[in-house]
């Protein structure tokens, strides 16, 4: 536990920690005060199509659906700032020539390396949270509460209201969702650490890895389509689940499953290399 | 000169038959605003239950006003669906100034007398595209809507109706829609997957707790805000 701390202090001690999140900070900010002075033009835009058959009353554009909105542009980002402290962690002991002197001590590889995947886990958890709390308590502030409208296109089109009394449970579960989602990259990253000896190379093979998994996995012929299944990021999205009515469980269960299989297996595999790893050389 | 004679006669007896049969399908509509005459307004509890597969959502509730001869409130606290065309009963809506009407046919309907109406909107730039109404004519009530297919779109409204403050007044309306799918959904960046399919279903609408004649003012109808709503029409 002592080491877990001390990993928090060292972490969070590094400025570039904090380009994450006041990246975080200065993008919802932005879109959401965007958001409130075109609001007019955003409901015409979402609701056009529904207005020729519908009328429609009530608080439709409200912070929560702002929330899901901004998480759904952001979902493809999120992992190139989260890779910018996961890759770092453990190569920049080798980058600063810091790793024998840390493996000299009593603390044995297996709790260093454990410790340092829980501070990637921290660090990961805190910016998914930050990002939450930003977007919900600003798109609160600036949009008022209401029903969440969703309009999902898979696999059919549709429309799925989440009432308003079960909107901040949902959203705490989309948000836990998000943070199970990128604990994959995390530790797609933190194994990429381990294995070099500084820190872009890690940062830059995470983000090839991920977009090439997204851009396969959204290609519209059947070879892709048959390949998706077995890409991570296929099931990364399944916080939006959360977010629909009803609740799939069972799909919700499955990619869970499959993305915690993928952080285990990555982790592991990272705790192998780093257990043994030479430093004499 | 003859021909001339023989072409203006047959004019003459083909104009005064669509005479005929447009006077008589504005007779039973006359006859529905002429029941109707008395009502000048009303306020109900609405009930709107969606049985779409592209429409997730549980049951919505509100309060809605009518005044006659074409104003409608809706009073809901929270997001409100309301479908726009056959959702709510207005007896004045079809009125002659607006559409042209034909008889379809006369038929037995539920054992009641009916007849069924065309009616084709003189102005060709509003949304309404035309209709075919069923009516009851035993009892002078509208028994059911059809939109006019157009744009591949396609609205049932079929109509229940119950005794309320001495008029007929709808408890129920079985709205069967079918919309194409490039109509469905909003802007893409609001929009989460991708996929398509043609949007079709049931949607529910019971009516009850009518308040008929009470003197709404029609200051109701001006405010952006009814008192003690959230609810805005979008």
């Amino acid at each position: 536990m002592k080491l877990f701390w001390f990993e928090i202090y060292k972490t969070f001690s590094r400025w570039r920690t904090y380009i994450s999140f006041g990246f975080i900070a200065l993008i919802v900010i932005l879109t959401e005060v965007v958001m409130k002075l075109s609001a007019n033009e955003i409901l015409y835009r979402m609701l056009r199509s529904f207005e020729k058959d519908f009328l429609i009353f009530g608080n439709v554009l409200n912070g929560w659906f702002v929330t899901a909105f901004i998480m759904n542009s952001l979902h493809f980002h999120i992992p190139f700032l989260i890779t910018l402290v996961a890759g770092d962690i453990v190569s920049s002991e080798a980058t600063s020539g810091t790793v024998r002197f840390l493996l000299m001590r009593p603390p044995s590889r297996s709790r260093i390396i454990t410790a340092k995947y829980l501070t990637t886990l921290f660090y990961t958890t805190g910016l998914v949270i930050f990002l939450g709390l930003i977007c919900i308590s600003l798109g609160l502030i600036l949009f008022g509460s209401g029903d969440l409208i969703m309009n999902y296109q898979v696999p059919t089109i549709r429309i799925a209201f989440v009432p308003e009394a079960d909107v901040p449970i949902r959203m705490l579960l989309a948000f836990a969702a998000a943070v199970w989602s990128m604990t994959v990259v995390a530790s797609l990253a933190f194994l990429f650490s381990t294995l070099a000896e500084n820190s872009i190379g890690p940062i830059i093979g995470t983000m090839a890895i991920v977009i090439v998994f997204y851009v396969v996995g959204n290609f519209p012929f059947d070879f892709f389509r048959m390949l998706s299944p077995y890409l991570f990021t296929t099931y990364m999205v399944f916080w939006q689940r959360f977010l629909d009515h009803p609740i799939p469980w069972l799909e919700i269960g499955n990619s869970a499953a499959v993305l915690g299989i993928h952080s285990v297996c990555l982790f592991s595999i990272a705790f192998a290399v780093f257990n043994r790893k030479d430093i004499k050389s | 000169m003859r021909k001339i004679l023989l072409f203006a006669g047959i004019l003459f007896l083909l104009s005064t038959q669509l005479i005929q049969a447009q006077e008589d399908a504005f007779r039973y509509l006359d006859l529905i605003e002429k029941k109707y005459c008395g009502l000048k307004d009303y306020t109900t509890d609405v009930n709107v239950h969606f049985d779409i597969e592209a429409l997730k959502a549980p049951d919505m509730q509100a309060r809605l006003y009518f005044k006659s001869p074409d104003k409608l409130k809706v009073d809901s606290k929270r997001i409100f669906f309301f479908p726009k065309e056959g959702g709510f009963f207005n007896p004045f809506q079809f009125q002659k100034k607006n559409f042209e009407a034909r008889v379809i046919d006369h038929l037995i309907y539920d054992s009641h007398q009916s007849v069924r109406l065309k009616l084709t909107p003189i102005n060709t730039d509003t949304f309404n595209r035309g209709s075919v109404l069923r009516i009851d004519v035993e009892r002078n009530l509208i028994r059911m809507i059809k939109i006019l297919p157009s744009e591949g779109r396609e609205i049932i409204a079929v109509i229940d109706y119950g005794y309320f403050g001495g008029f007929e007044l709808p408890v129920h309306i079985g709205l069967q829609l079918d919309i194409p799918p490039s109509e469905a959904g909003g802007a893409k960046e609001f929009q989460f997957g991708k996929g398509g399919k043609r949007i079709s279903g049931k949607v529910e609408i019971t009516y009850s707790n009518y308040n008929v004649n009470s003197g709404l003012s029609d200051e109701i109808f001006t405010e952006k805000e009814f008192p003690g709503s959230k609810a805005r029409p979008r």
